[in-house]
């Protein structure tokens, strides 16, 4: 099964190659000469439609050997077809297969190229299979922890908070010094004027303050 | 049997008909929402879901293929779904399935094949008995769900008779297999052109002894075709039950269709290669794997046996 999502219908590839014909014993060309080229090659470019069409193709090569093995022989006979070169049908069960055998997800991972303005009214794309030698596509973000900078800016936030942390806890217990009581013990009582007074909710006993003038 | 009886069986089972899923083929509706998208919002976000790189380092997958028991994706080929994704639904296809399930408690449907001899037992209300019984070779069968039907070919009062039957309707009382044996070929529409004596089989033919599991020969018989012109294009269709046909009218007429057959628009030599094709045209293995585990689960409860009459 294909783990990417396919069309429905499969593309025409109107006019492959110029002046080479065209119809469905063209396209079959066509997209045997660029799945060979990504067995080989192992990243390609091209147009969007294309690389869409081969793709699927590729996955089911790899998918078929994976499933069949290279002694079973309709599959063999399908990957000779396949292949212009004998090499690249090697490449498929002894290199290929080997890696892709216990995927979970698809083989291939295609992503559009930025637009060069005006450029071609269609996308152009790179199809690459997974695990090839070449370096990410999206550069890997490194770990900048280590640097000078970012070690100085860590331990200034560091020190930054340890202090308004000292300091809160320096006006908690100069409150307490001065109040005499822990937190929450104090409560502002309303009167039936509207006033509110500072009440002990343990003891009962006000202090006299007046909320409003506080 | 009492037509009061069969009234009330009749009755019985188009009211269990209400429920069954009358799933006509549906045309692609582009607004429908997809099941990508449905099981996207089935999964749980609290699910933390793992790089896609990290999914492929985890352990192997062992694809543990359900047990199967001997023939039973070719005696059950009506459970796969039509492969076109146009016409797929998970769901109606599960309540389908579900109900083919319930018509399998009720009626033994035995092994066969396109080539075997079948005889099919229909309710009839205008009919003397209230049953009307063909016998005949079964020359075709196919659809899927639901609408798995069969084609049976007779002769009678020598005229071809060809009479079609969905396996899982309520009104077929029976099926039995006369004989159990396989063609050289999937479809046998050619009889179309042969003379009668190749579908004749007398109405009250005698049943073979057919046992469980027990090994299904293939008839090698290599049938004479007449001359033309023919119901379809014969010449252009590969068919290994069929004699090379002799009767040109002239030479030069069987090379000018031997030419025309093998134009490349005609012989289509690209479709052999093209896998995609194949894919959009069949269901994956993993997934009639699956499907099979659950049929295989629920066939304890089919009727393995006809009940004799006593």
């Amino acid at each position: 099964m294909l783990k990417f999502s396919v069309k429905r219908r499969p593309r025409k590839l109107k006019g492959v190659w110029t002046g080479c014909g065209s119809g469905p014993s063209e396209r079959i060309k066509y997209l045997r000469h660029w799945v060979g080229k990504l067995i080989r090659d192992e990243r390609i470019e091209g147009r969007e439609d294309r690389m869409n069409e081969t793709r699927g193709y590729a996955e089911q090569l790899i998918s078929l050997a994976i499933q069949n093995g290279e002694n079973h022989r309709p599959t063999m006979e399908m990957a000779t077809k396949w292949f212009k070169e004998k090499e690249m049908t090697y490449k498929l069960f002894k290199v290929l297969v080997p890696r892709y055998e216990n995927y979970q997800t698809s083989f291939t991972r295609i992503q559009r190229l930025p637009i060069e303005y005006p450029g071609n009214p269609y996308y152009n794309v790179v199809l690459e299979l997974k695990g090839n030698p070449y370096p990410s596509i999206f550069p890997e973000q490194r770990d900048k922890a280590g640097l000078l900078n970012n070690i100085l800016i860590e331990a200034a936030k560091k020190d930054f908070y340890n202090e308004h942390r000292q300091s809160q806890v320096v006006r908690d217990s100069m409150e307490r010094d001065i109040v005499g009581l822990e937190r929450d013990t104090l409560q502002v009582r309303m009167d039936k004027s509207g006033s509110g007074k500072v009440e002990n909710v343990k003891t009962g006993s006000t202090d006299g303050t007046d909320v409003d003038k506080l | 049997m009492n037509t009061s009886l069969i009234k009330h069986l009749c009755t019985l089972l188009l009211r269990t008909n209400g429920e069954l899923s009358t799933i006509s083929k549906r045309c692609y509706q582009s607004h429908r929402i997809r099941n990508q998208t449905l099981d996207k919002h089935r999964t749980s976000p609290l699910n933390k879901q793992k790089t896609e790189d990290a999914k492929n380092d985890s352990k192997p997958v062992t694809n543990k293929d359900p047990e199967v028991p001997t023939r039973f994706l070719q005696k059950n080929p009506e459970f796969l779904p039509n492969p076109d994704w146009g016409y797929r639904d998970q769901i109606a296809e599960m309540v389908e399935r579900n109900d083919m399930y319930r018509r399998r408690r009720n009626i033994f449907m035995p092994e066969f094949y396109v080539g075997s001899i079948l005889a099919v037992t229909l309710a009839d209300k205008f009919a003397l008995g209230k049953t009307s019984r063909f016998l005949g070779l079964c020359i075709y069968r196919g659809d899927q769900g639901l609408h798995h039907k069969i084609i049976l070919r007779n002769v009678i009062d020598n005229e071809g008779v060809e009479m079609m039957y969905e396996l899982y309707s309520p009104l077929i009382q029976k099926i039995e297999v006369i004989k159990l044996e396989r063609r050289l070929d999937d479809e046998l529409f050619y009889l179309r052109d042969c003379p009668l004596e190749y579908s004749y089989f007398p109405q009250d033919m005698e049943s073979q002894n057919i046992f469980k599991d027990m090994p299904v020969t293939t008839n090698t018989i290599k049938v004479k075709l007449n001359p033309r012109p023919w119901s379809q294009r014969w010449e252009r269709v590969d068919l290994q039950g069929v004699e090379p046909f002799t009767g040109w009218k002239s030479e030069k007429q069987r090379l000018k269709l031997k030419r025309l057959a093998n134009q490349p628009q005609v012989k289509k030599e690209w479709e052999k290669m093209d896998l995609m094709k194949h894919y959009r045209e069949s269901i994956p293995p993993e997934e009639s794997m699956r499907i099979y585990g659950e049929v295989v689960k629920d066939a304890k409860d089919w009727k393995n046996r006809e009940e004799r009459e006593t």
